[in-house]
């Protein structure tokens, strides 16, 4: 049939799958951008928030290969979950991606002593191996000199020499890619006879792994060796009696060779540093001129952090700046979407659940992408440029008095604009502890969302004086945001200290040379963070705000509403367009009343009356889980405004009037608007950033803790504030 | 203080910007030693200070050609010879 039309090579040959594999800034996602072009995908491996890149590619032959873009990895031992996944895949441990029929193994031809570790180490599993030495124009600028011949004669395995950016040697790749590459026959392995010996002991009794190479099994045997009992995956690869065994084993070892973690190593650099001596010729005196006049200006000790500052600055301020057309846009794309929606359809349950639940959600959803697009955008040119490292670099001893890394600040300043792309961009942070305190905590930063309502309530409580050379609304405002880094700085530590306690992490880091960012590593990055939001979290959202909905409409005739939907008909039936609109606005306001969602706030109005908040703002506070501005929209509901915003005198003026209808005085004072500010900074309102978290902590324990400590802290801060401020007949 | 004699032993956190020392032994936790290591601060390789960050922690070292940062409580357990 029309099976014989297909090319032999296609149909006879499996799929071959190639692994990009590498050091950290080896250049590997360039080569991998290079190789794919636009056919990649991005996924995660299970259980864990590593990125499984993958594409294909056509060789010369017409051959198509499945390519993998491995993270980046020093070694084999792994010290964070990257070079996890990195070892499991080589060593056959990794279920969903068994061990790839070629390695491209990609290294820094300017540092190509240190890159060549893991290569040895690689090249020892006895897999087909292509060392890549990328960046030889950058050697060949410097004078280093590399015999690529005689690299490969020592190794045993084909070397092509490319620059990746550039795209030069690629098609000399691609024809190597399609050869049969047969695995190095050459051993480096020069470990110690009391440390085999005891490998060899070992080896015995482990499980047999199907996927696992047969050269793995000492390293198998050695990772076990000097696993400290943190490893999990490692945990589940043998049995408890094995690793208890290999426990005593290390021990044994610790007392009769106390070096011996350490003499691999060394055995592997002399070898490294013999085969470097044939192949490479470099200049006495190496000097990187960029880097160093770059960083004597940027990590200068005045200079530095100024720059720093302004810089962040500058990113903040555009996060906030340039998302807000975008998010206009979409808002208005989103209304013309509903009004169609409306006018298309008959009015009734179905018109209101695909306007008010449906498509809210999604436009909820998609008013986030801006801001987590612009920030990527940012962060990926800070990365990919060499500045992020230098950042972390500055930033550091600051972030070390609150127990924090280098590497949290950038993911905590991008929460004031929005906690979900901050806590997304914590993935930067390679240490788990860190990377989990900087999640918990990035809530407690003041964000975007907030900013209506404090608007709102500032403008209707907090009379316009001025105070020295500022005024009480602006300084209300900024005691909000502070109050909020404080509580961050308080709960990071107290976290640091309990539940994420432990030995202070290795923070050794490299400070990679400066580089022109590349658009074409850039660009699928950020939209690839941008999809994996809308495809993750979107669908938490939305589900969120169809539930609210639903809380927020049912039911909808109730006897309190009867008289109004009669005046309703009345005022139709005479045509009074004016009564018309008074009436719209009373019944949205009595069926929010006796709504679900109604009959929630008023339900918790007992938990919430030692705070000097009423049943109306508890079907805010309700309401507001979808988002927190929704408090501003629904209080104008609340109070029969209709359409009503933060700016809106009318909605401001209502609050300060609102009259309680128990007891004939005003329902809300100054120190009430306070109490409630309060709240809204430390509560976790937001589905969104528990939905995020969920998935970037890849458990229920982190987003719950977050949802009981922040709620908890947001009653009892707002408590003192009510309580102590009503005993001191403060703003009352 | 500053008037240690060549070939003196002293830990790297004390080395001044600019000056190199040749990697003696490393101390301290096996593990945080052995990456260490892995990432080429083996015994007999030659390390530089470059530079301490702005609040005088971490500090930049270049070894093996590579720039690494290092904080200065994991530079203590490095002992080096200058």
């Amino acid at each position: 049939m029309s099976r014989a039309d297909v090319a032999p090579t296609e149909s006879s040959r499996p799929i071959r799958r190639v692994a990009i594999l590498g050091n950290p800034n080896a250049g590997k996602s360039t080569l991998f951008n290079q190789l794919t072009g636009l056919r990649q995908r991005v996924g995660n491996y299970p259980g864990v928030t590593v990125e499984k890149k993958t594409g294909s590619c056509e060789l010369p032959s017409g051959q198509r290969i499945e390519l993998l873009d491995l993270p980046g990895s020093y070694s084999l031992h792994p010290a964070s979950p990257d070079e996890v996944i990195v070892r499991d895949v080589l060593l056959g441990l990794q279920d969903d991606t068994p061990p790839p029929d070629l390695i491209l193994f990609v290294v820094d031809a300017t540092h190509l002593e240190r890159h060549l570790y893991l290569a040895l180490q690689v090249l020892e599993l006895g897999r087909p191996i292509v060392l890549v030495l990328n960046m030889m124009d950058a050697a060949e600028a410097e004078g280093i000199r590399i015999d690529l011949d005689e690299l490969s004669r020592s190794l045993g395995v084909p070397v092509v020499g490319i620059s990746a950016a550039k795209g030069e040697g690629l098609g000399h790749l691609r024809r190597i890619m399609d050869r049969d590459v047969e695995p190095s026959t050459l051993r480096f392995r020069s470990w110690p006879p009391h440390l085999l010996r005891v490998l060899q002991r070992l080896d015995e009794r482990l499980p047999r792994h199907p996927l696992m190479p047969e050269r793995a099994r000492d390293d198998f045997a050695l990772a076990l060796l000097l696993d400290d009992g943190e490893d999990d995956a490692l945990a589940r690869s043998a049995p408890p009696d094995v690793l208890e065994d290999a426990r005593i084993l290390a021990r044994r070892l610790d007392l009769v060779s106390p070096g011996w973690r350490g003499d691999e190593v060394e055995g592997r650099y002399a070898t490294i540093h013999e085969i470097v001596e044939r192949a490479v010729a470099s200049p006495a005196q190496r000097r990187d001129h960029l880097r160093d006049r770059l960083d004597r200006v940027l990590t200068h000790r005045i200079a530095g952090p100024i720059l720093f500052f302004l810089l962040m600055g500058a990113m903040f301020q555009s996060v906030f700046a340039w998302a807000q057309p975008a998010m206009d846009l979409i808002d208005s794309l989103v209304g013309r979407c509903a009004g169609l929606v409306s006018s298309l359809m008959p009015d009734g349950p179905l018109e209101s659940l695909l306007v008010d639940g449906v498509i809210a959600g999604v436009g909820t959803t998609l008013t986030f992408i801006p801001q987590i697009a612009i920030l990527f955008l940012f962060i990926s040119v800070l990365e990919d440029s060499g500045y992020m490292a230098r950042a972390a670099f500055i930033m550091d001893r600051l972030m070390g008095r609150v127990g924090l890394s280098g590497r949290a600040f950038i993911p905590l300043l991008s929460s004031f604009a929005c906690a979900i792309p901050g806590i997304m961009a914590t993935r930067t942070i390679d240490n788990r502890r860190d990377r989990f305190t900087t999640i918990m905590v990035a809530p407690f930063m003041s964000c975007s969302a907030r900013l209506p309502v404090y608007a709102l309530l500032i403008g209707a409580f907090v009379p316009d004086v001025w105070v020295g050379p500022f005024t009480l609304p602006g300084i209300t405002l900024f005691s909000m945001y502070l109050l909020g880094v404080l509580v961050a700085i308080g709960v990071a530590a107290v976290l640091k200290r309990t539940l994420l306690q432990g030995g202070r992490p290795l923070y050794v880091m490299e400070l990679p040379s400066y580089r022109a960012p590349s658009w074409r590593t850039i660009l699928p990055g950020v939209r690839d963070r941008s999809l994996l939001f809308v495809r993750k979290a979107g669908t938490v959202i939305l589900a969120t705000s169809i539930c609210l909905w639903f809380l927020g409409s049912y039911p909808r005739h109730t006897p309190a509403s009867a008289p109004v939907e009669a005046r309703l008909a009345a005022a139709v039936a005479s045509g009074d367009s004016v009564a018309v609109a008074a009436a719209e606005r009373d019944l949205d306001a009595v069926r929010l009343e006796h709504s679900w969602a109604g009959r929630v706030g008023r339900a918790i109005e007992p938990v919430i009356e030692p705070l000097g908040f009423d049943w109306r703002i508890g079907i805010g506070l309700i309401t507001s889980l979808a988002a927190r501005e929704v408090m501003v929209s629904t209080m104008a509901t609340v109070f029969h405004l209709g359409g009503a915003d933060e700016e809106s005198a009318s909605l401001r003026d209502q609050l300060r009037t609102a009259v309680d209808p128990r007891t004939g005085e005003r329902a809300y004072s100054p120190l009430i608007g306070v109490s409630l500010m309060v709240f809204f900074v430390l509560a976790c309102q937001c589905m969104s950033t528990v939905a995020v978290v969920r998935r970037e902590t890849e458990s229920w324990r982190w987003p719950i803790l977050m949802l009981v400590l922040m709620n908890s802290l947001a009653w009892l801060a707002s408590f003192a504030v009510f309580q102590v401020g009503r005993a001191l007949g403060l703003g009352t | 203080m500053s008037g240690a004699p060549d070939g003196a032993l002293d830990t790297l956190d004390r080395l001044r910007p600019g000056e190199r020392g040749v990697i003696e032994r490393l101390e301290g936790e096996p593990a945080l030693a052995r990456r260490l290591m892995e990432l080429g601060l083996v015994p007999g390789t030659t390390i530089e200070m470059v530079r301490s960050a702005p609040m005088g922690d971490p500090l930049e070292l270049t070894v093996r050609g590579v720039h690494l940062s290092l904080r200065r409580s994991e530079a203590m357990h490095i002992h080096v010879s200058r």
